[in-house]
């Protein structure tokens, strides 16, 4: 694991606050989307597909801060559409800071390197720029449906980390996607400096237009397998090791969807990140009234059934750290000894 | 005015769709596919007004159903009980219609030489 020993710190104080208070569900990290446009149409993504007056709007700078500060998570991932295209990033992401929340801005980088050059924003151990990577350069401008986005995103990788920045990778996995590829991608992002990589199977939005490339479960767990297997002392993981062994079928967690909740420019979205069932108007009103019982592999929901996706799984993975001797004991030998 | 939903060119089923809510289709089924249409929808009240925009919102299970949107210039939400509606028109484009994944790589070998376009579509 890579993730810095101060944020470790902080969650777990977190998640141990919440168990002190017999909180049933509490959130771990803020999905903030700010807007909805993006510089990339990629084929996996069902974020985007809006009609134009709804692909204009962008929360504001103070709607986003009484959001983070109705939820309480500790962390906060800045995902859109691309990020770097909302007006009031600087400033968001400086209030953030301010209020010592953990900000991963989940970027394609496209701007990144322009937006650092404008001084929009200063290295801190608070915030770590996420660079949207789905593999090598092949995979990724094929995933991205448009060719030298990987070079470019690399070279603002290297600027700023050049700069004194975090920077972290975040890679979803689609059918197809091959284990011996994925390993030299690894290697490329270890050489690169990356702090550390994030890595989930992708999901079937029922938007997005590729429909036919996702991962199913026994899929997902050979992929994981065969990539993870033997992992490198090198390879720099900025996830909880518990979730790695879920996706490669050494776990078995269900779903906790109010994990990881997002907020948009529709409100509170119900019940998670990828699913759209409705909007609640305050986060209260989302833990308190959404059915939460119809989501998660137990329910029987089909759209659940095949989803590992890491915004419902890896809040479970965390909370098993926390609320098991075994669950702790896993997850202290996968870091110390950096076995899967 | 087509009655029944069909696939229009670009893929989009509801696309155009102007349903008449009976004893085929209820209201609540008209509704929930409007909440899961990527494209402006038309609104059209008890009192015949009509109101244009992309509804974002409906809950059914409370105790007075709504709808909310916004309006084509981007304002709301606006919230709009069920029993105020007549009916929903699926007037707008299907953004998420005719942009599949086949149809990129479609352009993308047009675009590019030939023995790169056939690597490309070997690694899809």
């Amino acid at each position: 694991m890579s993730v810095p020993v101060s944020q470790m710190w902080t969650v777990a104080s977190y998640v141990l606050r919440q168990k002190l208070k017999r909180r049933a569900r509490y959130p771990l990290v803020l999905m903030l989307e700010p807007l909805f446009r993006c510089n990339l149409a990629c084929a996996g993504c069902g974020k985007i597909q809006y009609p134009a007056q709804i692909l204009r709007k962008d929360l504001t700078v103070e709607q986003c801060l009484k959001a983070v500060e109705e939820c309480g998570a500790p962390m906060v991932s800045i995902p859109g559409g691309e990020p770097l295209m909302y007006p009031d990033i600087g400033r968001l992401v400086r209030e953030l800071v301010a209020r010592k929340k953990y900000v991963y801005l989940c970027t394609n980088a496209i701007l990144l390197k322009e937006k650092l050059g404008e001084g929009l924003f200063t290295p801190s151990k608070y915030l770590s720029f996420s660079v949207h990577l789905d593999g090598l350069r092949e995979e990724h401008d094929d995933a991205v449906c448009r060719e030298g986005v990987y070079d470019t995103a690399v070279e603002a990788i290297r600027e700023a980390l050049r700069r004194g920045f975090r920077v972290t990778t975040n890679t979803t996995l689609f059918d197809g996607a091959s284990p011996m590829r994925m390993q030299m991608f690894f290697d490329e992002m270890m050489d690169l400096g990356v702090e550390g990589m994030m890595l989930s199977p992708g999901y079937s939005y029922s938007k997005a237009p590729d429909q036919e490339h996702f991962l199913r479960r026994q899929k997902t767990h050979e992929l994981f397998r065969k990539m993870l297997e033997r992992p490198k002392r090198r390879w720099k993981f900025n996830q909880s090791p518990l979730f790695l062994q879920f996706l490669m079928g050494k776990q078995d967690f269900e779903c906790t969807p109010w994990g990881n909740p997002t907020y948009n420019v529709f409100g509170w979205q119900r019940p998670c990140y990828l699913l759209q069932e409705g909007y609640a108007a305050t986060f209260e009103e989302l833990l308190a009234t959404t059915k939460w019982e119809r989501y998660g592999r137990a329910s029987g929901n089909e759209k659940c059934q095949d989803c590992m996706v890491h915004c419902g799984h890896e809040p479970s993975a965390v909370n098993h750290t926390f609320t098991s001797l075994r669950g702790f004991r896993d997850t202290v030998a996968a870091t110390l000894t950096g076995k899967l | 005015m087509p009655s029944e939903p069909g696939a229009s060119e670009d893929g989009s089923l509801l696309e155009g769709w102007e349903p008449v809510v009976g004893a085929a289709t209820s209201l609540e089924d008209v509704i929930d596919r409007a909440f899961d249409y990527r494209g402006d929808v038309t609104v059209v009240h008890r009192d015949g007004t009509e109101l244009t925009g992309y509804l974002f919102n409906r809950d059914a299970e409370v105790r007075e159903p709504f709808v909310q949107m916004f309006d084509r210039a981007g304002d709301g939400p606006i919230t709009i009980p069920y029993a105020e509606i007549r009916t929903i028109r699926f007037t707008g484009k299907d953004t998420a219609a005719g942009k599949s994944y086949e149809a990129w790589l479609r352009r993308k070998s047009e675009r590019l030489p030939a023995a790169a376009a056939s690597d490309s579509a070997r690694g899809a």
